[in-house]
């Protein structure tokens, strides 16, 4: 930050004046604000952030520095004029995306009334703010003498240069290392790995041999012993080519639905995405929500029921439920359908449901989803889309391909959650420290929350699959590749979406719901318009919330032309209760 | 309009950088959300605009952190930051606690401020804090994730700094190699400050040896108004309405600001002589409006024979030491390296 120059401080005032008309528009009317949609787009980081308060937390352009002072400011004089505001602001007020300081600020003054302004909104008139004569107004800031933006010679301290405020190797560690065995056991495993890495195969099944003998030694029922078998037993399937042991579609559901009994994770991401999705098909009565993963349709009778309870009555709700086929002429979609069914029936809510049986995501084309015009669609994701990035080369991987018809979907939301952690990397010795210590928090997660068993024993065999997948596999057959939020950002942003970001009224129920849970330890924070689940300072899971971004031209067949703004869409007729499978395969 | 002289907008902007300024004032403007005027606060929101950083393993600018458990009954969490070892580009499970190499390595145990309430060891501001003070002092910190009031009052954070401490103290892999000692520094700023000094007083009660206390602009306080409490009022970022309201929340129901954890040298303080007190090093900002209460502990020390250095920086705010893009900050740091360091560094 060096002084300014006049002519910079009048570009930055312009500017300034510039997105203060186009982001306060609404405390600029004469009468009470009207209701503002908070979501706000995110811009990819534009270049010039201040760096100092980026390693405090906010994102703020340099440029826009004076803006938000300014504003700041004037929220100060409302409060202080008025502080009946104060609990509005607090309680009722909706906050987005704290680190975006600009926007926060912006909001909040919109939420108060224009009458709390003695003075016009447009910051014109304010004297420029490096004369000395501004100084003596007291109007603005100045560089004050003893305020040196840059370290004075005579100094002996060096301060280190500024941390990325976005790292590109995250490594958290949380740990309650004891014993000296279980050091031990790690050495080994790290060294296994390295030699895995290597090629290294004689020299890797030796340590397996010797890190079996070492659990014997070490408490194996908690902490790193537990998990640490389970690296074990993945390494040695890996070495005899193995990769992970198949799994029925019945296994994996039984096992699903106990991870979800023992500890809160799938309920956060349930939770938080049916949130959103409630607060984007406000105001429409046709909607559609594309679940990728059914499974028992847990996610559901929550938000049916919330869906019965809106004010100004239900819509008729959509539910197309994807799933693998069941095997044994069953239908399992359609029976979750008909139980799903059921209660939104007794709830008066009009449902249709259609199961699309698919044994992989990328087989699922767009048209079977049969997507009318008319409505709002969610398309929601719990721990699918990461299953998409693998593939045999050369073939890419779906992700490619998949993206873009969600896309030409034009879904009013797309709700996504995913591991928090980076199980993609291409090195193997990094994919396998990452995922040690990931595991490792999440295993350390079940044992102090002491969750009933089947659960827990169960829970564990569901968290077991993936490590084996994680460390087992390699190509397509590897697809537990879990990325964090930044690299999800990234590629849904490539993708043409954009956040819609998820606010304190969405953190608080979250937190709230985590009260349940009477172990201490698990707690939500907000990034950057995200919300993840964390043990102990350590985020495990990121949901995150997307919409199409506006392109200039209409995306091909199968799009179909959403009007936003039309609330009073007419329905076309559909029975009370519909439920319809279909199976890929046999449409063609 | 200029910014209305009555709330002493104009002053506070003259004598802090620009991007401070926002700083600071845009934590004055959240937490005036958060306290509610029955006492309560509201945590939920306190900790959705927290802007908090996870732990790096990886070594960013030569420093790596990580969290560890120091106890899982109370659920004490502590982020520890190392300077990276030259020899390995990345440490594994095992070398996180790998045992310190160097003849002599200060630890800072650090308290985080924000009047007891506010903030946490993952908070951004203090991960950058940390991670400076590594730096500068080639020291290891360890920083407290200590219980907050009002949800905990006094004297659940002293409990958890003592706990913090203890565990530090036990630590092998912490022990500087010339004595096979532990060296540890007590350091905080604002509560944590005042956490400083009770820990300190227990540690010297229960002879575990600390080598020296370093108070940033420490939260004390008292009954009566001071000078300077009158004459800063709302000038420079803090009222004294927000002070009585912190302490309220702190301080167990029914007590006023004499209690000793507030005014230690105060009424009902406790005398420290003859106690075996680590040397301490007090930074003063001349702008803070607690300023008095912080001088007169600087001065109750000095009385009961205890050594301590007071450095008064006249034109510094409260919070200055959060960027380092003013003088005080360098300064300050500089005299905190001199004090960790004292064979010269």
């Amino acid at each position: 930050m060096g002084p300014f120059d006049p002519s910079a401080a009048a570009a930055a005032a312009a500017a300034a004046a510039a997105a203060a008309s186009s982001s306060s528009s609404s405390s600029c009317s004469g009468g009470s604000a009207p209701k503002r949609h908070h979501h706000h787009h995110h811009h990819h980081p534009p270049p010039d952030l201040d760096g100092l308060l980026a390693g405090a937390g906010y994102k703020v352009r340099s440029s826009e520095l004076h803006h938000v002072a300014q504003r700041l400011e004037r929220l100060e004089t409302a409060l202080v004029n008025s502080a009946a505001h104060i609990p509005h602001l607090a309680s009722d007020a909706v906050h987005y995306n704290p680190s975006d300081l600009a926007s926060w600020v912006d909001s909040m003054l919109s939420e108060l009334p224009s009458s709390s302004f003695s003075s016009p909104c447009l910051p014109s008139g304010f004297p420029d703010p490096y004369s000395p004569a501004a100084a003596a107004l007291g109007g603005g800031w100045v560089d004050h003498p003893s305020c040196s933006p840059h370290p004075q010679p005579h100094q002996n301290v060096v301060v280190p240069q500024q941390p990325q405020p976005q790292q590109q190797q995250q490594l958290t560690v949380v740990t309650a290392l004891e014993e000296d065995s279980g050091i031990q056991l790690v050495h080994a495993l790290m060294t296994c790995a390295e030699s895995v890495q290597r090629g290294d195969a004689s020299l890797a099944g030796s340590l397996v041999e010797e890190m079996r003998a070492l659990l014997t030694r070490v408490d194996t029922s908690r902490g790193i012993g537990k998990v640490a078998g389970y690296f074990i037993d993945a390494l040695g399937r890996r070495l005899l080519g193995l990769g992970s042991a198949p799994a029925s579609a019945f296994e994996n559901e039984v096992l699903y639905h106990h991870f979800y009994e023992a500890c809160p994770y799938l309920k956060f991401a349930h939770f938080t995405a049916n949130q959103a999705i409630l607060e984007a098909f406000d105001g429409h009565d046709c909607v559609h929500v594309i679940d990728f993963n059914l499974m028992h349709g847990l996610q559901w009778p929550a938000l049916i029921q919330a869906l019965a309870l809106r004010p100004r009555g239900p819509p008729l709700l959509r539910l197309t439920g994807i799933g693998p086929p069941s095997p044994d002429g069953r239908d399992v979609l359609r029976e979750i359908g008909l139980r799903l069914a059921e209660l939104a029936r007794s709830v008066n809510v009009r449902f249709a449901f259609r199961g699309v049986a698919a044994s992989r995501l990328e087989d699922v084309k767009p048209w079977m989803l049969q997507v009318s015009p008319k409505e709002a669609v969610a398309v929601n994701s719990i721990m699918q889309l990461h299953r998409l990035l693998g593939s045999d080369p050369p073939r890419d991987p779906p992700i490619g391909s998949v993206l873009p018809w969600i896309r030409s979907l034009n879904p009013k939301i797309m709700t996504v959650a995913e591991q928090e952690a980076n199980h993609n990397r291409p090195g193997f010795l990094d994919r396998f420290t990452e995922a040690l210590y990931y595991y490792s928090t999440l295993f350390d997660s079940l044992e102090a929350a002491c969750p009933v068993q089947p659960d827990k024993a169960l829970a564990e065999m569901y968290l077991q699959r993936e490590i084996c997948n994680i460390v087992g596999c390699e190509g397509a057959a590897r697809v537990e590749r879990h990325e964090p939020l930044d690299r999800w950002r990234a590629r849904l942003g490539r993708a043409g979406f954009r956040p819609l970001h998820l606010g304190s009224n969405a953190f608080k129920q979250a937190s709230m719901l985590l009260t349940l849970f009477s172990t201490e330890g698990y707690s939500v924070e907000e990034n950057e318009g995200c919300l993840t689940l964390c043990w102990h300072s350590r985020p495990l899971i990121a949901a995150s919330a997307w919409q199409a971004a506006p392109t200039v031209v209409n995306s091909p067949a199968g799009v179909i032309n959403h009007d936003d703004n039309n609330n009073q869409l007419s329905c076309s007729p559909v029975p009370m209760l519909s439920i319809e499978t279909d199976i890929p395969s046999s449409i063609q | 309009m200029a910014g209305s002289n009555g709330v002493g907008l104009s002053e506070s902007k003259m004598v802090v950088p620009l991007n401070m300024w926002v700083l600071i004032s845009n934590f004055k403007l959240k937490y005036n959300l958060l306290r509610r005027p029955d006492g309560t606060f509201d945590r939920h929101l306190a900790e959705f605009l927290d802007r908090k950083v996870p732990a790096n393993a990886n070594p960013v600018d030569g420093i790596f952190s990580f969290d560890v458990i120091i106890d899982r009954t109370m659920n004490l969490l502590c982020r520890i930051y190392r300077p990276a070892f030259t020899e390995e580009p990345q440490p594994s499970l095992i070398d996180l606690e790998k045992p310190v190499d160097a003849e002599f390595v200060p630890v800072i145990v650090f308290f985080h401020g924000g009047s007891f309430a506010h903030s946490s060891a993952n908070s951004a501001i203090y991960d950058t804090l940390c991670r400076r003070l590594v730096g500068i002092c080639k020291a290891i910190v360890v920083s407290v994730n200590y219980r907050r009031a009002p949800e905990n009052r006094y004297p659940c954070a002293y409990d958890d700094g003592w706990l913090a401490l203890k565990w530090v103290s036990s630590r092998s892999w912490l022990q500087s190699k010339i004595d096979s000692k532990v060296h540890i520094f007590l350091a905080g700023d604002s509560s944590g400050g005042n956490i400083v000094h009770s820990v300190a007083l227990r540690a010297a009660e229960a002879e575990i040896e600390v080598s020296g206390n370093i108070l940033l602009n420490p939260m004390f306080g008292g009954e009566e108004r001071t000078e300077s409490e009158k004459k800063l009022d709302g000038k420079y970022f803090v009222g004294i309405r927000e002070r009585d309201w912190y302490w309220r929340a702190f301080l167990p129901e029914g007590e006023n600001r004499d209690h000793p954890a507030c005014n230690p040298f105060g009424p009902r303080g406790k005398s420290l002589e003859g106690i075996k007190f680590p040397k301490s090093l007090v930074v003063v900002a001349g702008l803070d409006l607690i300023q008095d209460w912080q001088l007169a502990y600087a001065k109750g020390l000095e009385k009961a024979g205890q050594e301590v250095k007071l450095l008064f920086l006249e034109q510094a705010t409260i919070g200055f030491y959060l960027l380092p893009n003013n003088n005080h900050f360098y300064t300050v740091m500089n005299e905190i390296s001199s004090f960790v360091n004292p064979n010269g560094k």
